[in-house]
């Protein structure tokens, strides 16, 4: 288990490295200057002052090697475009109001929706069934910036319930852009839940289960469960990609100051090192979270365990 | 189970004796592949009429501006934000202009992207999965191993960062990006088709008598992978749609004047108070596509690969 | 009093297309310490009977339509569903055909057998752990102790077949149903499991329904045996005498079907297997339903237009045939 484990991990690195060689050749090719605030062209001694201090008049593999050097001593450099703040500042101010969101998001997701899809999947083809994979299936299909807005349009507009729709302070104010981020992923864990645990409901195991004379809630809580799960926990990988990158949406609505809206303001911007480190920083959730997926995979089926990677 | 003659015989004997009565089984008709499996999605009533919800939708964008009188691109102040009429089916926007000509205009970049891309994605997925699988060895580990490092690029700020390459941002830009950014998958369910349908005999049969790899590939194993990649193929449709929609939501998506669904929300999206139909109209347009894409491929589904049944 | 009676029994199955009877009309009785084997084709009914008695039909599309079932006293038909639990795995237990795929891969071995012992018999987990122990050896799995930790995958085709028993047997139960406990084993193993079986019928003194489609099993286990086609019993004898002296053709075709290396030919001697196949339990015809495959009806005899019932040709030998081997003119 412990080599799984490891093995993995030493498979990130040039994961990441590469992550960080394509991010950097694509951005070098970003036409637009980013110190050119105005139409008005900078002039060349300045312009040439301000490449040497950005290191931007070295050759690309010198600019490279310093970066990945940067990076993996956790240095993300300098915002281009905002004079007082590294992007590292950026990250630390930013990034766990971001993180946070993604967890609520997470968190109602699960609770939400693994129980939609348990009640669809043991009620099948009865009206309560039908209407649990509507709502799943809505959630599926409607994209997240129009939740948000009917979130705020009814919650906070129309039935007036007091939540706050902005900001991020107050516990309450987190409540709606948090459903508005999990509403997708609910809806994916209730249509996953619903298929895996129908699927495990034929199994042999189940019915031997049966025969064994165990409680209904026994069959159902552990034999079943612990099956219909595994492909549950795998669907997460991707679902987190799925989160980060909605999280730009549900932050720009709700005006939360995570990095999403960073992301999105650099970017236009042309602040080329914060969206880069940025960059970075998504592909290094995502690596993680799918190697946190993997071993927990491994965990859950045991089969998979004595398998060699 | 060896049928010698005189057992051809006996079962001759018993079947004919018991004339057209008292047969066992009903009679088989002779059926195409391809007709068995449009009844197959026909049994499935949700999909039916999807399909058909679908190419509502299709029709609607195609003719719609076709037939419209308005000017989705000219500028009336006094008709600003009419609520939904006979003249105005969905009403107007800001700047005066008709909604149901410019949610069709907006249907047809988002849907003609979403096309594309998944035709792109699916052509670049077959020829990498199909190789990396059918050749097999140290040069499919390579190829995976590749792709596992590809995994780790976030989706959309990679299409993003891709987007930023070019001038502006126009159709195909954003059908490129879309693409880059999501072909893994389609590499990986495309190599796992061919690996499991490598090793079947009719694939060993071709060998045997000195077929090429390439015919192979392209006369036994692609055509018998076309199930699953159709299917495949209208589940990539929704998420590129909504990849584009929601660039273009945060601005970073198709330049004016060229409007896409999402960007029609995102003109809305100031407003959606006062006038929440601007950015209601577009979401619903792109949740109506992607329902009746879900359908679609779970009828799909069932007509293209019975055995994987749903209860 | 029987063990188990099963009196009229059917199980029919609603599909868009109508009803499916699957089990049409069974009638058989069990007692105590002694084996029944049930015998016939796939899709003959055999496996939803067995699956009828333990209540473990899939209630949606299957409903015991009528009949009833005494086990021990108690009338399964009428008890509900926490009631049939508490039966399950304690008075009445099952064995299934495939052992692959009938135990949970995410549990270990030992979990599987004890969550039995515990839900049954209130047994703390020392003290499951411990009889699940003695249940692998009884089994004759070797290295019992360590074997407990491990998973269902650990295990080869025939062990996972003797932990299904053991689990089966853990709590003593009066009845055991085995439905095709060999189908799925190499030959090699398949007589092994037989007489693992036979012996622990006989220690605990169980009565015991083998449901099989080979005749050979039926030979080696049954003391009973009831033929079933089609959804029916047509055959229905003590063991002894269906083999001395069947009569329904489909019981002589079914033994005729034996691969054996003597007889005519000897070595070139082929397979022979009965031409035609079951009907569609649909709408099954009003004739008798073996007639379309069996070469002794005519068209003219009355069994093409109504079906014959179940008859005793001999003390303790039942038929449904208008042309019992006894009663056919000799050729």
């Amino acid at each position: 288990m412990t080599t799984f484990v490891i093995r993995r991990l030493l498979w990130t690195i040039p994961v990441l490295l590469l992550v960080i060689l394509f991010t950097f050749l694509m951005m070098r090719q970003i036409k637009g200057n980013p110190f050119r605030k105005t139409d008005r062209a900078v002039p060349a001694a300045i312009q040439a002052n301000l490449d040497r201090k950005f290191h931007l008049d070295e050759p690309w593999y010198v600019q490279y090697a310093d970066y990945v050097k940067g990076v993996f001593s956790l240095d993300l450099g300098p915002s281009l475009v905002l004079r007082n703040q590294s992007v590292n500042d950026i990250v630390k101010s930013h990034f766990p109001i971001s993180l946070e969101l993604g967890a609520y998001a997470f968190l109602f997701a699960i609770v939400a929706g693994v129980p939609l899809g348990m009640l669809a999947a043991l009620r099948a083809n009865k009206p309560s069934d039908y209407l649990a994979m509507l709502v799943a299936n809505v959630g599926f299909a409607v994209p997240s910036f129009l939740v948000a807005t009917l979130l705020i349009y009814y919650f906070a507009v129309k039935w007036n319930v007091g939540l706050p729709t902005s900001g991020w302070r107050s516990w309450d104010s987190k409540i709606l852009p948090s459903i508005a981020l999990g509403f997708f992923p609910m809806a994916y864990f209730a249509r996953l839940v619903r298929g895996t645990m129908l699927e495990t409901l034929q199994q042999d195991y189940v019915r031997t289960a049966r025969a064994k004379g165990l409680r209904r809630r026994r069959v159902v809580g552990l034999h079943v469960l612990r099956n219909s799960l595994i492909p549950v926990v795998t669907a997460t990988g991707p679902l987190l990609g799925a989160v980060i990158t909605g999280s730009f949406i549900v932050e720009t609505i709700f005006a939360i100051p995570g990095i999403g809206r960073y992301y999105v303001n650099s970017v236009s911007a042309r602040d080329y090192s914060v969206t880069m480190g940025l960059t970075i920083l998504y592909a290094v959730i995502v690596i993680v979270g799918n190697l946190v997926v993997d071993v927990l995979y491994g965990f859950l089926d045991p089969r998979t365990r004595e398998a060699t990677t | 189970m060896a049928v010698n003659p005189q057992q051809e015989e006996l079962r001759e004997r018993v079947l004919t004796r018991s004339g057209g009565g008292v047969d066992a089984g009903a009679p088989i008709r002779q059926t195409s592949l391809w007709r068995d499996a449009w009844y197959r999605y026909r049994a499935n009533r949700a999909a039916v009429i999807a399909g058909g919800l679908f190419l509502l939708l299709v029709v609607y964008v195609v003719f719609a501006p076709i037939l419209s009188p308005y000017d989705p691109y000219g500028v009336d102040f006094s008709q600003a934000y009419q609520p939904i009429s006979w003249s105005h089916p969905l009403g107007t926007d800001q700047y005066g202009r008709d909604l149901f000509t410019r949610t069709a205009l907006g249907g047809r970049i988002s849907i003609g992207i979403g096309f594309a891309a998944t035709i792109a994605i699916m052509g670049i997925g077959i020829l990498y999965g199909s190789i990396s699988g059918f050749v097999g060895g140290r040069l499919d580990n390579g190829m995976m191993r590749f792709l596992d490092a590809l995994y780790g690029l976030p989706y959309l700020p990679f299409a993003i960062i891709v987007t930023q390459l070019f001038q502006t941002v126009n159709f195909w830009v954003m059908v490129t990006a879309l693409t880059i950014a999501s072909w893994f998958t389609a590499a990986r369910v495309v190599r796992g088709q061919i690996i499991s349908l490598k090793e079947n005999d009719y694939v060993r049969a071709a060998r045997a008598v000195g077929a090429r790899w390439y015919r192979i590939l392209a006369r036994h194993l692609l055509p018998n992978t076309l199930g699953v990649l159709i299917v495949f193929a209208f589940l990539e449709l929704p998420g590129v749609i909504l990849g584009e929609a929601f660039l273009s939501f945060i601005g970073l998506g198709i330049n004016p004047p060229q409007a896409s669904w999402g960007s029609l929300a995102q003109d809305g999206r100031d407003v959606y108070l006062a006038h929440p139909t601007m950015i209601l109209i577009p979401s619903v347009a792109i949740a109506w596509l992607i329902l009746c894409a879900f359908f679609i491929a779970d009828g799909l589904r069932d007509a293209l690969d019975p055995r994987t049944r749903e209860t | 009093m029987a063990l188990l009676e099963v009196r009229d029994l059917r199980t029919y199955f609603a599909t868009r297309d109508g009803d499916v009877r699957a089990v049409d009309g069974v009638s058989f009785s069990v007692e105590r310490g002694r084996t029944l084997g049930i015998v016939g084709e796939s899709g003959c009914g055999k496996s939803v009977t067995a699956l009828s008695i333990m209540g473990l039909i899939p209630k949606p599309p299957a409903r015991i339509v009528s009949g009833s079932i005494q086990f021990d006293g108690k009338v399964l038909t009428q008890l509900r569903e926490a009631e049939l639990e508490n039966l399950r795995g304690r008075e009445m237990a099952m064995i299934f055909q495939d052992p692959m795929t009938s135990l949970n891969p995410t549990l270990t071995i030992g979990t599987q057998i004890t969550e039995t012992l515990r839900r049954h018999l209130g047994m703390s987990a020392r003290d499951a752990d411990r009889r699940a122990v003695e249940l692998l050896e009884e089994v004759r799995i070797p290295r019992a102790q360590e074997r407990l930790k491990d998973y269902p995958h650990r295990y080869s085709g025939g062990m996972r077949q003797r932990v299904m028993i053991a689990i089966a047997l853990s709590c003593n139960p009066k009845l055991l149903i085995a439905d095709e406990p060999t189908t799925a084993l190499d030959v090699t193993v398949q007589a092994g499991v037989l007489d693992l079986l036979e012996e622990l019928r006989e220690e605990h003194q169980m009565a015991m329904i083998v449901i099989t489609h080979d005749m050979g099993v039926v030979a080696e286990a049954a003391d009973d045996v009831v033929v079933m086609y089609a959804g029916q019993i047509v055959e229905q004898a003590s063991s002894l005498g269906l083999f001395d002296r069947p009569e329904h053709p489909y019981t002589e075709a079914l033994l005729g079907a034996l691969p054996s290396l003597e007889g005519e030919g000897g070595r070139e001697a082929r397979l022979a297997s009965i031409p035609g196949r079951p009907p569609d339990l649909l709408d099954p015809q009003a004739a008798c339903r073996f007639a379309p495959r069996c070469p002794f009806a005519g068209l003219n005899d009355y069994c093409s237009v109504e079906a014959p019932e179940l008859r005793e040709l001999r003390p303790g030998h039942w038929v449904r045939s208008a042309h019992p081997a006894s009663e056919r003119a000799p050729v």
